[in-house]
């Protein structure tokens, strides 16, 4: 007994030992910047993991101290993980994702001299400066929260360039797209848009629109499994189809992959997934894409440069914020005829001429009864 | 006249020993896990990161009314679905479905705040709350039921209950609960039902009236184990359901009683979490409450009192966990691993005892053996 008591004893003094000899941590002057994930992992190949990048490249860029991660494991830490970026005294705080808005809006209105960028949000206020879930917006957000910014996307634009590709490469006339959710507004976006695109090449085309999940969970963001398992009954549904593209997160890496088993065509969403997601680069003829971690860095260096506009900062096609990304080794698909369908539409849009999607007030999609 | 603590004293080693040296040894593997993985973290081998890290959770939990708060108001739903737990333990049963239950009585008192969101505080909260409770009571009800008359077992029929519960909320604030507008799914705001502040109000620690519910609940869950017939009979038919029917005791009423309570306390959980932390609920609502409360129940021995500090304990861990984040760098699944170890070291009891020299508990580890033995052995039918 002795000497296991001694032995226990022994390891907790060389752990203080050790840990007394530990180099001190020397302040870098600059933005301390800080970023609240959304409820998951910060490797997600998603919205926390590409803020994250941004929010890397955002402080190099600025010369300031690489950011400090707080990663939420469940939806009551995003508001602590805030909090206790404010107690620290951040001077910039990052919140990923549409869930995080309420929190976001809570502390931006506490805590006026820190800056707030919520990526994928969008400050709705009513005219006392509370938030408005109901989406009134009847209060002006830039004015009553001065220091916070929501990062928003036009994604019917990529979504309508990528319709574009997908009814120009198909020979069935028969394609789909699998969303993981319709609760979130970004999906429908880019669904409809691709719906729209594809139309406009050939008004015939059949275009399946469906989604796996009723509510941004799990199982419609972050289930390849499930994703691979959906797209098989799909495909078996509709042998036809010939052109897949995912809206749906790591759960629309399961649905490439399926479109590979397949041998058909696979369009990607939000990064370039030729690059991204290497295992399935080669089925995935496109990827429909925002910007996310450049518009994430871009904000930060706005609020060095002391540029920052609060607000909401809905993003598109005329700042090439939302677009295609290269085609890689697909580009023989690709006839100088398309190609001159997705540049006339790419000038249209920009121009105002050309809408994706029909658009209501907060530049994102009607969806249709 | 001089009072021998002697045998008190020996008891309550005999109690706590097993659960601290479980602990113990969870933070020196927890230790170790970092040291190793410390150049991910900081980009070099970096011996003092658990020191910082327990530091940074210390702080953050204990070291200021702040931290403090947040430890309690962490702690509240831990302990309350603890006991939902741990009632189940008493009675024999392991009650998995306090995650189905929490999430029940939270989307009832979404809705009931909701729709009352404009009527006085007292109203709202009283009846809101009270929706919750009813809710959670009836998806307790149900496994209780079934196992009392047909014998299906509890383990499995909460467990998937859970996933039931998921998909019900999921339909409920998607379709009927959806507040309107373009915003993504979520229920409105609860307004006037949600618990006022007492303490640190405007500082984002707030302490809401809801954490002062543990004050009555655990001594109230005290009294029906210990103090009442009721609680003698549940205890009994967890030692021996044979026995306890030879007494003339009733052992489908006692089972579904205990589950129905069970539900109660972890739909009461739910409801506080929506109405005092939250204030309304999405689609999806992400919380591992009713799965922790099972290491809470497990590490307070069953008793309401252990799981008081259990699930403070817990609570601790998660209002360190942002500025563990914050200042170690470490990321919050340290948390989960921490009290994953605690679980293992629990259930895996001959470590502690050989390397702190335990002697074979003299108190009854009831609900361990509830836990061991509950799935796949005797009738099932009580």
């Amino acid at each position: 007994m002795r000497s296991r008591s001694i032995a226990l004893v022994g390891l907790a003094v060389v752990a203080i030992i050790a840990s007394a000899c530990s180099s001190a941590a020397t302040p870098v002057p600059g933005l301390k910047i800080g970023l609240v994930t959304d409820v998951g992992t910060l490797n997600d190949k998603n919205f926390n993991q590409y803020s994250w990048e941004g929010a890397q490249a955002g402080a190099t860029a600025i010369g300031a101290q690489a950011p400090q991660s707080a990663v939420s494991s469940v939806s009551a830490d995003i508001a602590k993980n805030i909090q206790s970026f404010v107690d620290q005294k951040y001077d910039v705080i990052v919140t990923v994702g549409f869930a995080a808005g309420s929190d976001t809006i809570k502390a931006a209105k506490a805590n006026k001299g820190i800056k707030f960028i919520g990526v994928d949000q969008s400050p709705c206020l009513d005219a006392a400066g509370v938030e408005d879930p109901t989406f009134g917006c009847k209060g002006d957000a830039a004015a009553l929260l001065p220091n916070l910014v929501g990062i928003q996307w036009k994604e019917q634009q990529p979504g309508y360039l990528a319709g574009i590709v997908a009814a120009s490469i198909s020979k069935s006339g028969h394609i789909a797209a699998i969303g993981g959710t319709a609760a979130v507004p970004a999906v429908p976006n880019y669904m409809l848009g691709y719906a729209n695109g594809a139309k406009s090449v050939k008004s015939t085309i059949k275009v399946e629109l469906q989604y796996i999940s009723a509510a941004p969970d799990k199982a419609a963001f972050a289930d390849p499994a499930g994703g691979t398992a959906f797209a098989k009954q799909l495909l078996a549904k509709f042998t036809d189809v010939d052109v897949l593209f995912q809206v749906a997160g790591l759960t629309g890496n399961g649905v490439l992959q399926a479109a590979c088993d397949a041998k058909i065509y696979g369009i990607g969403v939000d990064v370039d997934q030729f690059l991204s997601t290497p295992d399935t680069a080669k089925c995935t003829v496109v990827s429909a894409e925002k910007k996310l971690s450049k518009n994430v860095s871009d904000q930060i260096q706005k609020v060095k440069a002391g540029t920052f506009k609060a607000g909401t900062a809905k993003l598109d096609i005329g700042s090439n914020d939302v677009g295609l990304s290269p085609f890689h080794d697909s580009a023989s698909l690709i006839t100088p005829a398309t190609q001159k369908l997705i540049d006339d539409a790419v000038a249209a849009m920009k121009a105002g001429t050309l809408k994706a999607c029909d658009e209501n007030a907060f530049g994102g999609c009607n969806i249709p009864k | 006249m001089r009072i021998d603590l002697r045998v008190p004293l020996a008891r309550a080693r005999g109690l706590i020993a097993l659960p601290a040296g479980a602990i113990l040894l969870a933070f020196i593997v927890g230790a170790v896990v970092m040291l190793v993985s410390s150049p991910l973290v900081t980009g070099h081998f970096d011996p003092s990161l658990p020191l910082r890290t327990y530091a940074a959770i210390v702080e953050g939990s204990l070291l200021s009314v702040n931290a403090l708060v947040d430890t309690v108001v962490a702690a509240t739903p831990l302990i309350l679905v603890g006991l939902a737990v741990g009632l189940g333990f008493k009675a024999g049963l392991f009650n998995i479905g306090g995650q189905g239950q929490f999430l029940m009585g939270a989307v009832a008192s979404a809705a009931a705040g909701a729709a009352l969101a404009h009527e006085s505080p007292i109203v709202a909260i009283t009846l809101s709350v009270v929706a919750g409770v009813v809710a959670g009571a009836a998806y307790g009800f149900i496994p209780g039921l079934l196992k009392a008359y047909t014998g299906a077992h509890e383990v499995v029929t909460t467990i998937m209950l859970n996933y039931v519960g998921i998909q019900v909320i999921s339909y409920l604030i998607t379709g009927p609960l959806r507040a309107q507008g373009a915003s993504f799914a979520r229920s409105p705001d609860v307004q006037n039902a949600e618990l006022p502040a007492f303490l640190n109000v405007g500082t984002g620690h707030e302490a809401h009236i809801g954490i002062l519910v543990i004050l009555v609940v655990v001594p109230a869950i005290s009294w029906l184990l210990y103090r009442s017939t009721t609680g003698f009979e549940i205890r009994t038919v967890g030692a021996n359901p044979d026995a306890a029917r030879y007494a003339g005791m009733q052992p489908r009423r006692l089972v579904i009683l205990s589950l129905t309570v069970g539900g109660m306390l972890a739909g009461l959980a739910g409801a506080i979490e929506i109405l005092g932390v939250s204030g309304y609920m999405p689609a999806a609502y992400a919380t591992n409450v009713g799965f922790d409360a099972i290491t809470v129940a497990l590490l307070g021995r069953a008793t309401p009192g252990g799981i008081f500090f259990s699930g403070l304990l817990l609570g601790a861990l998660r209002a360190g966990a942002p500025l563990m984040q914050v200042k170690a760098g470490v990321p919050v699944q340290m948390i989960d691993l921490l009290q994953g170890i605690i679980l293992f070291f629990l259930t895996a009891d001959v470590i502690v005892r050989y390397v702190f020299r335990v002697k074979a508990a003299r108190a009854k580890l009831d609900e361990l053996q509830t836990v061991t033995r509950s799935y796949g052995s005797g009738t099932g039918k009580p």
